[in-house]
């Protein structure tokens, strides 16, 4: 007896003293994934580019706040997770932030004290980036961008996950990758397409679903769930790889046109895409947002330009799907449903009978992935407070939708909405007017 | 380019210049004559998903923002007249136009605020020039009234509203014509309140007349529906669904 609870108690030191470890002993930084001279110097303006690339602003920049400067509120279902002040301010910011850090930071997601980043922070897709990319991002915002003295709010999350501890064991799973890039070698522009997405672009972030551990299910394009859809914030971010993908119908030019401009022939940025665009994707060259689109389409592009040119394109007419509902429209009878009746009232100006829209302006209705996506949230938002597609360098003009939330009332969005989820082919559940209701509340709180 | 498909008619909206301007409109007979010549369309507008209007406060119960006891009884009177409820289509009563033009004085309109008020204005000016009047509407409409009844009274024997249907076109008549002493300032009193009186039937809901898109339902104008992109090629095919206002009603 007495030997059995000096074993037990042995066994109660032997985990005290690995939790103690688990705890406090720092956690081993990756080495760079490739030897540069301590004296390497990036080209001018690589890092600004890459920061570009990875979006650093979107998330970094608070609402009317000095660019990289942080404190922007970033929502997650364990709490508000603030983004940090990324200028070199010393006090503030990571002025005082050594090269190892700001890798560590990047690969594997640790502060200069050793304590874990919230995964907010897409370090699971930033190890892939080269060391050469994370150098000049580094010597750019070192040295490239004003520092602003700025004191964030702190990251208060409740208990347990204010135990930044706990995200080693976390870390042992999600960064099962090792940092490096590896090409999958189909072609050199396919190669650095997958670079982008795969690394700064941090596209799996959103548009691969994530497992019950909030990990990205899919980080490199050799799993099978890679890019197989997400849900961010309540908006769908549809599929981008493989046969099922949204962009299948798309050419890669087409696809390209979209990521540089936010529209294309089929559809249009809005929500967190038209962010992307506005902050990261319009600031590529045309041969990058190529090479991205022609990773995903697994083809190269045929072209080198992206909407070089703009020419009227002719208006599409309803395709086999979308005939019965076209023509039901067509001939307006007022014996119709409210449902199709309050398309013609009110949206059929824009996105036509044939639920078409129009190239390059007014998206698509027929098979819209936000008009046919379980998360309803988006789709009655933007019937009720409209949309507004990016203005960006190539397509400057701001395209906008107008709200119906004064026109309509919840019971004719839910009709209007279960008509456009049933239409042209369209085959997605009903809504309800009380889903309508809590989104027009969800709004009118902001 | 809205479609009235295979359909010639009678548009009252011909002549009818904004209200910025003093119109210079067919005269009121050709008005009315015209009127009872339209097309009977009001068979053309029955919709499943109509919706019912909801019944609004009646005239007499309505809250008045400009007009007095006096004004309002003129105004209801006169515009009676000049759209009568008799034809074949609703009248400016049954639309509601005093409640419009009631709005519209107690508003920007009423009191010109936007307008260049500056002058110089002269009364012997063309009304194509521009308005002539250092008056707002409002104040027209203040100013006129009294005059126009003094005279009604010394002519017929009552103010406006209190005459017979048939002495008060005569009393309009003669308000068009000129035949009415008026000081200069409120001389285009006559052509104002007939612009605001159609302006009033046929404007959208929203604003007070055109109650439940009648006398869009009449002349088959579909209102703010958002396109017509299917219907220029249709030809001799009726179009078949009644109006939707600016706030959604459907009729």
């Amino acid at each position: 007896m007495k030997t059995f609870l000096r074993i037990l108690a042995g066994l109660v030191v032997v985990g005290v003293i690995a939790l103690l470890a688990f705890v406090f002993v720092p956690v081993k930084r990756s080495a760079p994934t490739q030897n540069l001279a301590a004296d390497w110097q990036p080209e001018e303006g690589q890092g600004q580019y890459v920061m570009y690339a990875g979006d650093c602003v979107a998330c970094h920049t608070a609402e009317g706040g000095e660019p990289l400067a942080g404190g922007r509120p970033i929502e997650s279902p364990m709490g508000t997770i603030w983004s940090t002040n990324i200028t070199p301010d010393p006090k503030t910011g990571i002025g005082g932030w050594s090269l190892d850090d700001f890798r560590a930071a990047m690969v594997d997601g640790l502060m200069p004290d050793g304590t874990h980043l919230y995964p907010a922070m897409p370090y699971e897709n930033f190890r892939f980036m080269s060391e050469a990319d994370i150098r000049a991002l580094y010597d750019y915002l070192m040295n490239g961008v004003e520092p602003v003295e700025n004191r964030v709010q702190a990251t208060q999350l409740a208990f347990p996950f204010n135990q930044r501890w706990g995200l080693r064991a976390w870390n042992w799973m999600a960064l099962s990758h090792e940092a490096g890039f590896k090409p999958l070698g189909a072609s050199e522009m396919q190669d650095r397409g997958q670079y982008l997405v795969e690394g700064a672009g941090h596209c799996a972030a959103c548009h691969s679903p994530r497992n019950e551990l909030m990990m990205q299910d899919g980080v490199t394009a050799s799993q099978k769930t890679f890019l197989a859809g997400g849900v961010i914030d309540g908006w769908e971010a549809p599929a981008l790889y493989g046969p099922n993908s949204t962009i299948a119908g798309w050419s890669v030019e087409e696809t390209a046109n979209y990521l540089a401009t936010g529209r294309n022939a089929h559809s249009a940025a809005n929500g967190e895409m038209a962010l992307v665009v506005e902050h990261s994707l319009q600031h590529l060259t045309d041969a990058d947002n190529l090479a991205i689109a022609a990773f995903l389409k697994g083809k190269d592009a045929e072209t080198t330009e992206v909407a070089g040119v703009m020419k009227a394109m002719p208006q599409p007419e309803a395709d086999a799907a979308g005939e019965e509902t076209a023509a039901m429209l067509t001939e307006a009878s007022p014996d119709m449903p409210l449902g199709p009746r309050l398309y013609l009232d009110n949206c059929s100006g824009c996105h036509f009978v044939t639920g078409k829209g129009a190239p390059e302006i007014f998206p698509e209705l027929e098979n819209n992935p936000m008009v046919v996506s379980a998360e309803v949230g988006p789709l009655i938002s933007v019937i009720l407070n409209g949309a507004e597609v990016p203005s960006t360098e190539k397509r400057p003009m701001k395209l906008v939708m107008q709200g119906y939330a004064e026109r309509l009332d919840d019971a004719e969005v839910a009709e209007l909405v279960n008509f456009l989820r049933s239409s042209w082919g369209n085959d997605a559940a009903a809504i309800s007017a009380e889903d309508v209701a809590k989104v027009r509340a969800a709004q009118s709180t902001h | 380019m809205l479609p009235f498909p295979g359909r010639l008619m009678f548009n009252p909206l011909a002549g009818h210049l904004p209200m910025t301007d003093i119109p210079g409109l067919p005269s009121r007979r050709s008005f009315l004559k015209g009127s009872a010549a339209g097309v009977a369309l009001s068979a053309l507008a029955t919709s499943a998903s109509a919706e019912k209007a909801e019944a609004p406060v009646s005239l007499e119960d309505y809250k008045r923002e400009f007009l007095n006891d006096a004004e309002w009884a003129f105004v209801m009177a006169a515009t009676a007249r000049l759209i009568p409820s008799e034809g074949d289509g609703p009248g400016a009563i049954e639309a509601r136009v005093p409640v419009f033009i009631d709005r519209q004085l107690a508003g920007d309109y009423g009191s010109a605020e936007d307008w260049y008020m500056e002058g110089p204005h002269d009364a012997s000016a063309s009304p194509q020039l521009g308005w002539q009047t250092p008056l707002t509407p409002a104040e027209v409409y203040r100013q006129a009234i009294p005059a126009f009844d003094a005279w009604c009274s010394k002519t017929h024997g009552d103010v406006f509203a209190g005459l017979e249907a048939s002495q008060q076109d005569e009393a309009l008549t003669a308000l068009q014509n000129g035949d009415v002493e008026l000081q200069p300032e409120v001389r285009d009193f006559f052509s104002i309140l007939l612009a605001n009186t159609k302006e009033g039937y046929f404007a959208d809901p929203m604003y007070g007349g055109n109650h439940g898109m009648q006398s869009w339902v009449y002349i088959g104008f579909p209102g703010a529906r958002a396109a017509f992109r299917e219907w220029p090629e249709r030809h001799n095919i009726r179009y078949p669904l009644g109006p939707v206002s600016i706030s959604g009603e459907r009729a």
